[in-house]
């Protein structure tokens, strides 16, 4: 008898088959029952989850079984599951890329699987360019990333608001999920790189968990300090964006940050090394308070019973020195603050006072930048991202005396959500509504989710090129100058004529047009990432080469174009369900 | 300096092949056992592998001699590729009864480029392929009960979903 497969000891079978795919095993185990052993060896299955999926979903807790014996953990089984998450999730992108109904059950769905998506969504955000619908897979593989972020973020500030533990740079990292840009996969790597800044000090003092407290609190100051790990560069402009965000704090090489973000990075490390720190927020400026253990004075003295040891005031911002507690108390009671109101100040803040300074600093950043768009900036940050970032957290945040702020930014984050974030539906349903219940504003809130429902769930009306509409001039995926704004844009609908109501046809002055309304009317995307309205005598069609398109533009075609086609300059229409002719 | 010196193998079915010291020490097995015995003055046995194996195994020693030694990075997650260079791919390029012997000899004597080239070499052998098509391919009998086919078919099905 000849020598085969079968005469191989299941040392070589499983080193062959840590070479093949996992489908591969699973066809062996189906062959002869001396394959059924060694294909189902769980060394071999928690070898296929590692290699397979890079993230996983903290309901898994993989770290935990990794570490543990392999014989502990059904590793075929977690395989074989995660196998069906990526099938599914391929099924639920490719429904969303092939007809506009129905997306937001899809939407939810995914977003529902949590973080075993996300290695599906990171392969489609860069598929291969020659796919044929390679610009609406990446643009809806990258909106499915940022929702699935933001589903991380928004509990956590909910879980503040009910007044459950979150810790400091859960709460501040939770910004950070909302920036598309930011590479940062998730609050548990800001985690990370804080485990590594308060272990880099450890190493770097062995000595220090014998320092007093006062003097453990100075070597974590002159470490983030001396690193450059805190504060700013002072030639940058103090309220640029990117200023706002501890992760990005954190993963810039710079790392400029705000202020608070300094003093959040301070108090995330210290507690690292088992230091009471606390964000310490009085008006213009947050410093960091360090309050000794019961007991205890700073210098680890015991006390008498019954006296409380003084705390201790840095401003890891911008020095590197203890700030004295009479500079704090003269500094407030020039502000006006009386003793009392001075030691509430001074006792240190709490986590979602904290996230709502944050929010209101990041919209100032943000209004600072559409005033001054020149900004440079270190990470490139998206405005409508941080604005709503910033919304979502005084919604959750803003206690009950400030109803009315609350009240006031509604409409704003309405239209935000609307215009750029529907796919949030459910979010908005479950952590937003609640917060209305009762009021005239809970109506106007459900209203705006039925008609993102209905506008999702209706079919389009099927716009075809009959003889009436011979007179339309331009086609679905051209693209065009504007003639007297001159912007970029690429057509994306058309009306035989204007059909965006009285109102608006007279605020925008449509009778004044050479035409008038009685001309066709085209919906089009611009390279500024708006959705407008355009009569046909404004429209100058060119035909440029992809290199020549504004990258915006090309980043948003995705939403209704498959891919650009460069014979024949034109995007090519993802919404044939809709204009079957163009 | 060893590096000219020779040895002598000799093979299952008695014939003795002389090879270089640094060409022998490819095999873990023979440099521990020179470690440990000191040189060998008499030809050295290889019980497991005949003269046609060995030869085939010593040319591939040969053409590798001078590759940098494995590192012992033996970690699992990283073993992804199953690229083969082209040398070792014509060098592959043999009936399976060889294959697998020669898969046996590197095994045994503990030379694991060798190992890895033949391992990856019946992994391409087995990928994208159905039962069936494996069972075929390396003349496998199926010895399970039609209920018992069943049953694995079910639990494998996953694999088959696209």
């Amino acid at each position: 008898m000849s020598l085969s497969l079968h005469h191989l000891p299941e040392e070589i079978l499983y080193h062959i088959l840590s070479y093949c795919p996992p489908t591969t095993c699973a066809a062996l185990n189906g062959t002869a029952s001396y394959f059924h052993g060694v294909s189902n060896d769980p060394r071999l299955w928690r070898l296929y989850c590692q290699r397979s999926f890079q993230h996983w979903d903290p309901r898994h807790d993989l770290p935990l079984k990794l570490a543990g014996p392999v014989a502990a953990v059904a590793w075929k089984d977690l395989y074989v599951a995660r196998h069906r998450v990526d099938r599914t999730t391929r099924h639920l992108l490719d429904g969303i890329l092939a007809e506009q109904t129905g997306r937001m059950k899809k939407f939810r769905a995914l977003v529902e699987l949590g973080c075993d998506v996300k290695d599906t969504l990171l392969r489609n955000c860069a598929p291969e360019s020659r796919q044929d619908d390679v610009l609406a897979r990446t643009y809806y593989a990258r909106a499915l990333l940022n929702a699935l972020h933001r589903n991380m973020a928004v509990p956590q500030w909910a879980r503040l608001r009910r007044g459950e533990p979150v810790s400091l740079e859960q709460a501040l990292g939770a910004f950070d999920l909302f920036l598309p840009e930011s590479t940062f996969g998730g609050l548990e790597e800001i985690s990370d790189r804080l485990n590594e800044i308060a272990g880099q000090i450890a190493r770097a003092d062995p000595e220090i968990n014998h320092r007093t407290s006062r003097d453990k609190a100075k070597a974590v100051l002159a470490y983030l300090r001396g690193n450059g790990l805190t504060g700013m560069d002072g030639r940058r402009e103090y309220l640029s964006i990117d200023h706002n965000f501890l992760g990005l704090a954190l993963q810039d090489p710079g790392h400029n940050s705000l202020p608070l973000i300094s003093a959040v990075l301070y108090c995330a490390v210290a507690r690292r090394l088992g230091l009471d720190a606390r964000p310490c927020g009085i008006p213009f400026h947050v410093y960091v308070t360090v309050v000794p253990a019961e007991g205890y004075d700073m210098d680890d003295n015991v006390l008498e019973a019954g006296a409380v040891g003084a705390a201790l005031y840095l401003d890891p911002f911008r020095s590197p020195r203890e700030t004295p507690v009479a500079d704090l108390h003269s500094q407030l009671a020039l502000l006006g603050a009386s003793p009392a109101q001075q030691r509430i100040f001074l006792s240190g803040s709490r986590t979602a006072e904290i996230v709502l300074r944050c929010s209101q600093s990041i919209s100032d950043s943000v209004n600072l930048q559409v005033q001054l768009p020149g900004v440079h900036l270190s990470a490139p940050v998206d405005l409508n991202s941080a604005r709503y970032a910033a919304l979502w957290a005084s919604m959750l945040l803003l206690p009950a005396s400030r109803s009315r702020e609350r009240r006031d930014q509604l409409p704003w984050f309405l239209e935000l959500f609307a215009t750029e974030f529907p796919c949030d539906l459910y979010l908005v349903e479950r952590h937003l509504a609640p917060l209305f219940v009762g009021t005239i504003e809970h109506e106007q809130i459900l209203r705006c989710l039925h008609v993102i429902r209905a506008v999702d769930e209706i079919p389009r009306l099927v716009k075809r090129r009959t003889a009436e509409h011979s007179h339309i001039q331009y086609r679905v995926g051209e693209v065009f100058r504007h003639r007297r704004y001159g912007y970029t844009g690429i057509i994306t609908g058309w009306d035989t004529e204007c059909d965006a109501g009285e109102r608006w046809m007279r605020r925008m002055g449509v009778d004044r047009l050479a035409d008038g309304r009685h001309q066709s009317f085209y919906h089009v995307l611009v390279e500024d990432k708006s959705v407008r309205y355009v009569a046909e005598e404004n429209i100058t069609r060119i035909q440029p080469h992809e290199a020549d398109l504004p990258p915006t533009l090309i980043a948003i075609a995705g939403k209704h174009f498959k891919r650009w086609d460069d014979d024949r300059c034109v995007f090519i229409s993802n919404i044939t369900d809709e204009y079957p002719d163009d | 300096m060893a590096a000219n010196q020779t040895l002598t193998f000799q093979s299952s079915d008695g014939v003795d092949i002389t090879v270089d010291r640094d060409v022998a020490e490819r095999s873990l097995l023979i440099k521990n056992m020179l470690e440990d015995l000191g040189d060998a003055q008499e030809a050295i046995p290889i019980p497991n592998v005949n003269e046609a194996v060995l030869k085939k195994v010593i040319e591939w020693c040969s053409y590798h001699k001078n590759d940098p030694p494995s590192t012992g990075d033996d970690d699992d997650s990283r073993r992804k590729t199953t690229d083969i260079d082209e040398w070792d791919q014509k060098f592959m390029q043999v009936d399976q009864e060889m294959l697998f012997e020669i898969i046996l000899a590197a095994n045994y004597l503990d030379i694991k480029g060798l190992l890895d080239v033949g391992c990856k070499t019946v992994a391409n052998m087995i990928k994208g392929k159905s039962p069936e098509e494996i069972r075929k391919t390396f003349n496998i009998q199926n010895d399970f009960t039609p209920e018992e086919e069943d049953q694995i078919r079910r639990e494998n099905e996953w694999a088959e979903d696209r």
